[in-house]
C-alpha cells in the first residue's frame, strides 16, 4: 500500500501541511494554556473551605469527564450563536480544548498535592517553618514534580484532540490532509501525510516527558 | 545429590562465586552461612536454576546444570525452594497455593493434589487455615504455607534461602520446628540461615562462606568450638553474643 | 420559546434512543474485541522477546499517536482503495477495536511488569513452563492491579466512538446534530445529548475510582 504512494503529491501538497501543522501547533498552544489556567483555578476551588465553589469544581470535572469533546465542541458551535455570541470557529474550539482539558489538568494537580505525605508537613511544621515557607519549600515543589508527566501526557492528548476542530471546518491538520484527499482523490497520500505530522508532535512531547521524568527521578519509595 | 566441582560465577566484575567444590549426598543436611553478600543464596539459588554460573560443573540429582540442554522443569519438579520473602501467590489460598504446581506440573487430579495438600497443611500445623489468603495469615503462617507447597511436589530436595529472615523474632520458632521435623525424616536439606541453633540441632555438616568462596566446612560440634578461619571465628563472635 | 424548542426536541425521541443505542453498541463491541486484542500486545510487550516487544511498541505508538478521527478516515477511506469495502459501522468497529486494543495492551503490559519478581521465580521453582506461569500466576495478579484502568478506559472508548459520526454513523452525537439542523438550539440539543453521555459514563467513572481506592489485589 505504501509502496504506491504517490510522493509527488505528497510533496506538492507540503506546504499546506506545513501551514496545518503550524495551525494545530497554535491551536493547542493556545488551548493548552487555557487548559492550565482553568485547572488550576478548578483545583484551587476544589480544596478551598467554602462548600458549593467545591461542589461547583467538582461538577465541572464531573460534567467534562462524563461527555465526549466533540459532544462539548457542537454544544458551543451551535449553542454560543444562541446566546448572541458570536466568535470565529477557531476561537471556539479553542475554547471547547480549554475546558475539556481543564478539568483534566485540576485533576491531576489535585492528586499531586493530595500526595504529599501528612509526615512531611509535620517535619516541615516541628522545624519551625512557617505557612509560607513550608508551602514554598516542602509542599509546591513535592507535589507539582509529579504532575509534569501526566501534564504532558495531557498535552499530547490535546494535540491529537485538537483534530475535532475539523469537523467544525477550523483548518487545522487533519483538514490539510483531507484537502489533499479531496482536491485531488487522493486519501492515501493526504491522510499519510498528517499521520506522520502527528506523530512528529507525540514523539517530541514523548522525549520531553521522558528527558523531565530522567532528570527528576525522586529517590524515595517506589 | 548435589555436586559443585570448581564452580564460578561473576556478576560483571564482581566475582560472586569463587570455585565452589562441594557435595551434598542424599538424606544429608547442610547449613550454609556467612554475611550478606557472602554468595550464600546465589550459591542455592544456583542449585534449581535459578541463577547461571558461568564456569565449573554443577550436578543435582542426575542433571547437569551446565549443560544449555538440561531439562530445568524436571530438575525443579524434584528440588523445593523457600524463598525469604515467601512469594505465595496472593490470588491462592493456602491450600490452593499448596495444589496448584502438583495439579499443574505432576499432572494429579483436583481431588489427590488436595489430599496431599490437606495432609501437609495439618503437618505444618495449618489445618484450620486452608482456606484462608497469604493475607489474612501472619510471617510465620505464610513461610509454613510456603514450605507446604514444596512439599507437596514430593521433591528429593530442599532448599531454603534465609526463610526465618523475613519473620518477627515470636514467629522464627513455629518455622523452625517444621524444618528441624523435615530434616529428621530424612529430608535432603539445605538451608542459608543465621539460626546457629538450628545448625546445632540438625545440621550434619556447617559451612561459612565469605566473598564468594567456601572457608569452613565442619560437624557443627567442630564448626561452634574449633573453627579454623579467624573469618570464621569472627563471624560466630559476632552472630552468637546478641 | 424554551418550551416549544424542548417540545420539539423531545419529539425527536426515536432518533435520539437509536443514537444511543447505536453509541452503546459500538462501545461493548470495542471494548470486547479491543480487550482480546490488548491482551495479546500487552502479553507480547512485556514477553521477553525483545523484537516482537520493540514491534508492539512501535504499533502501539502510531496509534496512540495520531488523532482517533484521523483513523476513522483511514480505515473509511484507505482501506477501499485496497478492496477492503466497510460500512460506517463496521469501520467504526475496525477502528475503535485497534485504538482501544493499543490503550488497553499497554495497560496490561504495565500490569504483568507489576507482579513482583518472586511470583514468578516461586512459580519457576515449582516447575510451571512459561506459559503456565503466564496463565496461573502472572495474568490473575495483573487483571486485578489492571481492572479500574480497564474500567477507565471503557468511559474513554464510549467518549471516543462519538468521533465515528463524522463519517456519518448515526450515533447519539450524530443524531444531536440532525435534530440541531431542524432546531436550532445548540443548547439545548446538545445538553441533552450530553445527559446521555453523562447517564452512561458517570456511574463507570464512579466505580473506577471506587476500585482505585478500595486497592485492588491483598499486597503482600
Amino acid at each position: 500500500m505504501l509502496g504506491s504512494l504517490n510522493t509527488r503529491v505528497m510533496l506538492e501538497y507540503l506546504p499546506a501541511i506545513w501551514q496545518g501543522f503550524l495551525s494545530t501547533l497554535m491551536l493547542s498552544a493556545a488551548g493548552f494554556a487555557g487548559a492550565l489556567a482553568l485547572g488550576i483555578v478548578a483545583c484551587a476551588l476544589s480544596i478551598q473551605p467554602l462548600r458549593w465553589l467545591r461542589l461547583s469544581a467538582t461538577a465541572y470535572v464531573d460534567a467534562i469527564r462524563a461527555t465526549p469533546l466533540l459532544a462539548q465542541l457542537y454544544f458551543l458551535y451551535f449553542g454560543l450563536p444562541r446566546l448572541g455570541v458570536v466568535l470565529p470557529e477557531a476561537l471556539i474550539g479553542v475554547v471547547a480544548l480549554s475546558l475539556n482539558s481543564g478539568a483534566y489538568v485540576a485533576e491531576i494537580i489535585r492528586s499531586g498535592i493530595l500526595a504529599i505525605s501528612r509526615g512531611q508537613v509535620e517535619a516541615a511544621i516541628s522545624s519551625g517553618m512557617t505557612y509560607l515557607q513550608r508551602m514554598r519549600l516542602i509542599i509546591l515543589p513535592q507535589a507539582l514534580r509529579p504532575t509534569i508527566s501526566p501534564l504532558i501526557g495531557q498535552a499530547i492528548v490535546l494535540v491529537k484532540d485538537s483534530s475535532l476542530l475539523s469537523l467544525i471546518s477550523v483548518v487545522e491538520l487533519t483538514r490539510a490532509g483531507q484537502m489533499i484527499a479531496i482536491d485531488r482523490f487522493m486519501p492515501v497520500e493526504g491522510l499519510v501525510a498528517t499521520a506522520l505530522a502527528y506523530l512528529l508532535l507525540y514523539y517530541l512531547l514523548k522525549l520531553v516527558a521522558g528527558a523531565w521524568s530522567h532528570q527528576n527521578r525522586l529517590p524515595g519509595p517506589a | 545429590m548435589i555436586e559443585f566441582t570448581d564452580v564460578h560465577k561473576w556478576f560483571g566484575s564482581l566475582h560472586v562465586l569463587n570455585d565452589i567444590s562441594l557435595t551434598v549426598t542424599k538424606g544429608e543436611v547442610v547449613v550454609v552461612c556467612g554475611r550478606s553478600g557472602s554468595g550464600k543464596s546465589t550459591l542455592i539459588r544456583c542449585i534449581n536454576g535459578l541463577e547461571p554460573f558461568q564456569k565449573g560443573r554443577l550436578v543435582v540429582d542426575g542433571f547437569d546444570l551446565g549443560s544449555s540442554s538440561v531439562r530445568l522443569r524436571e530438575l525443579r519438579m524434584e528440588v523445593g525452594f523457600v524463598f525469604q520473602s515467601f512469594n505465595l501467590y496472593p490470588h491462592k489460598t493456602a491450600l490452593e497455593n499448596v495444589t496448584i504446581a502438583p495439579i499443574h506440573v505432576r499432572g494429579l487430579s483436583k481431588a489427590e493434589a488436595e489430599v496431599r495438600g490437606r495432609a501437609l497443611l495439618e503437618k505444618v500445623g495449618l489445618g484450620d487455615r486452608m482456606q484462608n489468603y497469604p493475607h489474612q495469615l501472619s510471617g510465620g503462617q505464610q513461610q509454613r504455607v510456603a514450605i507446604a507447597r514444596s512439599l507437596c511436589m514430593q521433591p528429593k530436595i530442599m532448599l531454603f534461602d534465609e526463610p526465618t529472615s523475613a519473620l518477627d523474632p515470636e514467629m522464627i520458632n513455629e518455622v523452625l520446628e517444621v524444618m528441624v521435623s523435615l530434616a529428621r525424616e530424612g529430608m535432603t536439606m539445605m538451608v542459608v540461615t543465621h539460626e546457629m541453633g538450628f545448625a546445632r540441632k540438625v545440621a550434619d555438616r556447617v559451612i561459612f562462606m565469605d566473598r564468594g568462596a567456601i572457608v569452613e566446612t565442619a560437624d557443627p560440634e567442630t564448626f561452634f568450638t574449633a573453627a579454623k578461619s579467624e573469618r570464621t571465628r569472627d563471624f560466630l563472635s559476632k552472630v552468637l553474643h546478641h | 420559546m424554551f418550551w416549544l424548542q424542548l417540545n420539539r426536541v423531545v419529539g425527536y425521541w426515536p432518533v435520539l434512543l437509536k443514537g444511543l443505542g447505536m453509541t452503546v453498541a459500538l462501545s461493548v463491541l470495542a471494548l470486547l474485541i479491543g480487550s482480546v486484542i490488548g491482551f495479546a500486545l500487552g502479553i507480547l510487550r512485556a514477553g521477553p522477546n525483545r523484537t516482537l516487544s520493540r514491534a508492539v511498541g512501535l504499533y502501539v505508538d502510531f496509534f496512540r499517536g495520531t488523532p482517533f478521527l484521523l483513523q476513522v478516515f483511514i480505515v473509511f477511506f484507505i482501506l477501499p482503495q485496497v478492496g477492503i469495502e466497510l460500512s460506517a459501522f463496521t469501520a467504526g468497529v475496525v477502528a475503535l477495536s485497534n485504538v482501544a486494543g493499543c490503550f488497553i495492551g499497554e495497560i496490561v503490559a504495565a500490569g504483568i511488569q507489576s507482579v513482583p519478581a518472586g511470583q514468578k521465580e516461586a512459580a519457576a521453582a515449582s516447575g510451571f513452563t512459561r506459559a503456565q506461569q503466564m496463565r496461573l500466576i502472572v495474568l490473575p495478579q495483573a487483571v486485578r492491579v489492571v481492572t479500574p484502568s480497564l474500567v477507565g478506559q471503557f468511559v474513554l472508548l464510549i467518549k471516543d466512538s462519538s468521533v465515528v459520526s463524522a463519517i456519518g454513523l448515526l450515533d447519539l452525537t450524530r443524531s444531536g446534530w440532525m435534530i440541531v439542523q431542524n432546531v436550532p438550539n445548540g443548547l439545548l440539543v446538545f445538553g441533552i445529548v450530553g445527559l446521555g453521555y453523562f447517564v452512561i459514563c458517570y456511574p463507570l467513572i464512579w466505580l473506577s475510582r471506587r476500585m482505585e481506592r478500595r486497592g485492588q489485589a491483598p499486597v503482600l
